[in-house]
């Protein structure tokens, strides 16, 4: 399983950023094809993200593009542009429903026989940004087999909503709507962008909430929020002792042939330890929390 | 592919070029960049190569280049011959 | 690193003829930054941040024009994306080849947007172009146009319309040099059409030889060099006016010509005309420059009935349809094209275009230069 806590978004027309947000290591990329690109520069910023794709810069980190609507006049050319360029999972904004998945899923298989690339090796994500995608997020979540996980997406939701962006109270709904969905299709979720660059403090704050209520990651504007959000995520030297014990327990009764995982005396289940798993790749990743 | 209009693609800031494109009665690129010294033969030969490939063999091609790096000169020229030409026929596995 | 997106930089295209809240924040940009708004402008970008104006750029047809940055905000960056903004928007416009006026001390900044320096008015004002192949494209077209001969003679000629002035002026040039080259204003904001200006003159010279007709170009009293950039003073403003396009000439257009005297006409009545001749004499003679200079010579009005002749009085009679008159003072082929298309009354959507002839020169599209021998 990948580790995904930063996904940092990035207009896909801007090639000061394409040419160096490698070097921030988020988990994740994302291009923006979408809302963050005029309609005079739809085409360029294809075109510059086809290429920051192909050109080997982000190799090790994953490749995510929001392509526009497949209803809009550029969804179909931002898909056959990204699939051919190799990119690993596309992002489908303004998922309502889980044909808006499928329709999306039939191009991309379409594509990858037209190109020879291995029919399923596009990954997909889906982002929910409206109340009938919370609705239908269970469906959603389920809609296809090459799904990584679902994101939530603020900025349109809260206007669906009749609401604006505030303490988080305005999300509360959505956000354990989206992590039970992706919970139960066993994806990943990915939490709102936090919107005021400036604002560490209520920044950390926000992750902190999503981290506990179980969000994977997180959407990122900065690449300045990439470290304070690693950190967040890494867990205390204390978990990572206990997450050691658990798994070296777990370790210890497979070998055995033991049926039962204990340690000091207490029987240890499967989801703890795939929970320890969790904290020590974390702690691989981003060591332990300062 | 044949250049028909004037066009325009990029920016001026750093890390991109801005690259006019203009029918010609033959190919003549002319270059302007800060790393002109070290890559103006480089950025050169990429434009030419990306041209070549997209089949444009007539036109005036005026690039004012910020340190662009090879990726980002194929992506903005490709993207000022899809403006400029009278037809896109280009396969996206010809781009790269 | 400078993270674009997060800077939440608004890019706005404003008109300032529908939008006054606008045009009045532009104005007190320009105000903070020393520069006046000029009312010709057509169509602004701006960059905000937040609610505030943080820089604004306008464009008149295609120069650049107020193109200014907050005191607080200076910084290359902003420079490069307010020129980006410009230049697409200018090309969504129409326009490509792109001037711009600024003070010399900002032409390494505009420089750093692709535009380069064509002439400098010492300590008021620098004349700049969006393409390295503008000026230098032109000379050599122009190169390719030299005659043999020592002195080589040139007249810039409106002729709205061509008169028995113009053609006696281009005959005192003709006798006094060895080749004389004669451009047409080629700026449409005149009476009389370019393209008909330009039939005109070709008409009334045609017997004289030793003689190459060039069109118009922009680098040559057009909109862009004629162009009044407002500084706060407003002598530097009237200086700068006539100073860049005769500049241009004696840097660039007289050298690729091997040009060595300009003729002019007295002027007797038009005070602006008045000023670019007495101009002229400085700017294509001062001793200070690094380009030879290029000799004025200017020759009386020929008269008609004692009355110096004029392309305004012409227009007055034209006015009044006094074709008898007006007879005395053309050439006949000028006579015929203003009966047949410039009478009162007429507006020009009416007016058919004549049927064109084999050998006439193309308007303005690529200089076709019609040489006498």
């Amino acid at each position: 399983m990948k580790l995904r806590r930063s996904m940092l978004f990035m207009p896909g027309s801007n090639a000061a950023m394409l040419s160096t947000a490698f070097v921030f290591k988020p988990d994740s990329v994302m291009f923006d094809l979408e809302d963050a690109v005029s309609l005079r520069e739809k085409d360029a910023a294809r075109m510059l993200t086809f290429h920051a794709l192909r050109s080997g810069l982000y190799d090790g980190i994953e490749t995510v593009v929001r392509i526009n609507p497949l209803s809009s006049p550029f969804g179909m050319a931002d898909l056959e542009a990204v699939v051919r360029a190799g990119v690993e999972v596309v992002r489908l904004p303004k998922t309502d429903s889980a044909d808006d998945v499928h329709r999306l899923e039939t191009e991309v298989e379409r594509i990858e026989r037209a190109c020879g690339r291995a029919v399923g090796s596009t990954r997909l994500m889906a982002a929910i940004e409206s109340a009938s995608g919370v609705i239908n997020a269970v469906s959603i979540a389920s809609a296809s087999k090459r799904l990584i996980g679902i994101a939530l997406a603020a900025f349109d939701y809260v206007m669906d909503m009749q609401t604006e962006r505030g303490d988080g109270t305005e999300l509360y709904y959505a956000r354990c709507a989206v992590l039970h969905a992706a919970r139960c299709a066993r994806i990943d979720a990915f939490d709102v962008v936090f919107p005021d660059v400036n604002d560490d403090a209520g920044f950390l704050k926000e992750v902190d909430l999503i981290r506990r209520l179980g969000f994977n990651g997180k959407s990122l504007i900065n690449p300045r929020q990439i470290e304070l959000l690693h950190n967040a995520y890494a867990p205390t030297v204390e978990e990572v002792d206990y997450a050691r014990r658990v798994v070296a327990a777990a370790e210890q009764a497979e070998t055995q042939g033991l049926g039962v995982i204990a340690l000091n005396g207490k029987m240890i289940d499967a989801p703890i330890v795939e929970h320890a798993r969790v904290v020590l790749r974390r702690a691989a990743a981003g060591g332990t929390r300062k | 592919m044949k250049i028909v209009r004037e066009a325009l693609a990029g920016t001026l800031e750093s890390s991109d070029l801005m690259v006019r494109i203009a029918p010609h009665p033959d190919l003549e690129i002319v270059l302007q960049s800060e790393v002109m010294r070290q890559f103006g033969a480089q950025i050169e030969a990429v434009a030419r190569d990306t041209l070549d490939k997209l089949g444009v063999t007539a036109a005036l091609v005026v690039i004012e280049d910020k340190g662009a790096l090879d990726c980002v000169i194929r992506a903005r020229l490709q993207t000022v011959v899809q403006r400029a030409a009278e037809e896109w026929t280009a396969e996206w596995s010809a781009l790269s | 690193m400078s993270v674009p997106m997060t800077n939440e930089l608004l890019s706005c295209t404003v008109d300032p003829a529908a939008d006054p809240a606008a045009r009045a924040e532009i104005k007190a940009l320009l105000e903070a930054c020393d520069l006046s708004y000029e009312p010709s402008i057509e169509a602004f970008v701006t960059l905000s941040r937040g609610r505030s104006l943080i820089a604004c750029a306008g464009l008149d047809k295609n120069i650049v024009k107020c193109a200014a940055i907050a005191p607080a905000e200076q910084g290359e960056s902003l420079s490069l994306t307010l020129m980006t903004e410009i230049a697409h928007l200018a090309h969504a416009r129409g326009h490509n080849h792109l001037f711009l006026y600024t003070r010399p001390d900002n032409v390494d900044r505009f420089r750093a947007c692709g535009f380069h320096r064509l002439v400098e008015v010492p300590g008021i004002a620098a004349f700049m172009e969006n393409t390295p192949i503008g000026m230098r494209g032109y000379c050599a077209q122009l190169r390719t146009l030299r005659q043999p001969g020592r002195d080589i003679g040139a007249i810039v000629m409106n002729a709205n319309p061509f008169t028995f002035g113009h053609r006696h002026l281009v005959e005192y040039a003709v006798a006094h040099c060895d080749w004389l080259h004669l451009f047409v204003v080629a700026e449409d904001s005149s009476f009389i059409a370019y393209r008909d200006r330009l039939a005109m003159i070709k008409a009334g010279v045609s017997d004289l030889p030793r003689l190459t007709l060039h069109p118009g170009s922009e680098y040559m009293v057009s909109r862009a060099t004629f162009s009044s950039y407002f500084f706060k003073e407003k002598n530097a403003a009237a200086d700068c006016f006539t100073a860049v396009d005769l500049l241009l000439f004696r840097n660039y257009i007289a050298p690729a010509l091997g040009i060595t005297r300009r003729f002019v006409g007295t002027e007797p009545f038009c005070i602006t005309t008045r000023k670019y001749n007495a101009d002229m004499k400085d700017w294509l003679q001062r001793p200070d420059s690094p380009h030879p200079p290029v000799e004025v010579v200017e020759i009386p009005r020929r008269t008609q009935d004692e009355v110096p002749i004029s392309a305004s009085e012409v227009r007055r009679l034209l006015a009044a349809e006094q074709f008898g008159r007006i007879g005395r003072l053309v050439p006949p082929f000028t006579l015929a094209l203003l009966r047949g298309k410039y009478r009162p009354g007429r507006t020009p959507s009416q007016i058919p275009d004549p049927p064109t002839r084999a050998d006439a020169v193309s308007p303005r599209k690529g200089p076709e230069p019609y040489e006498n021998s």
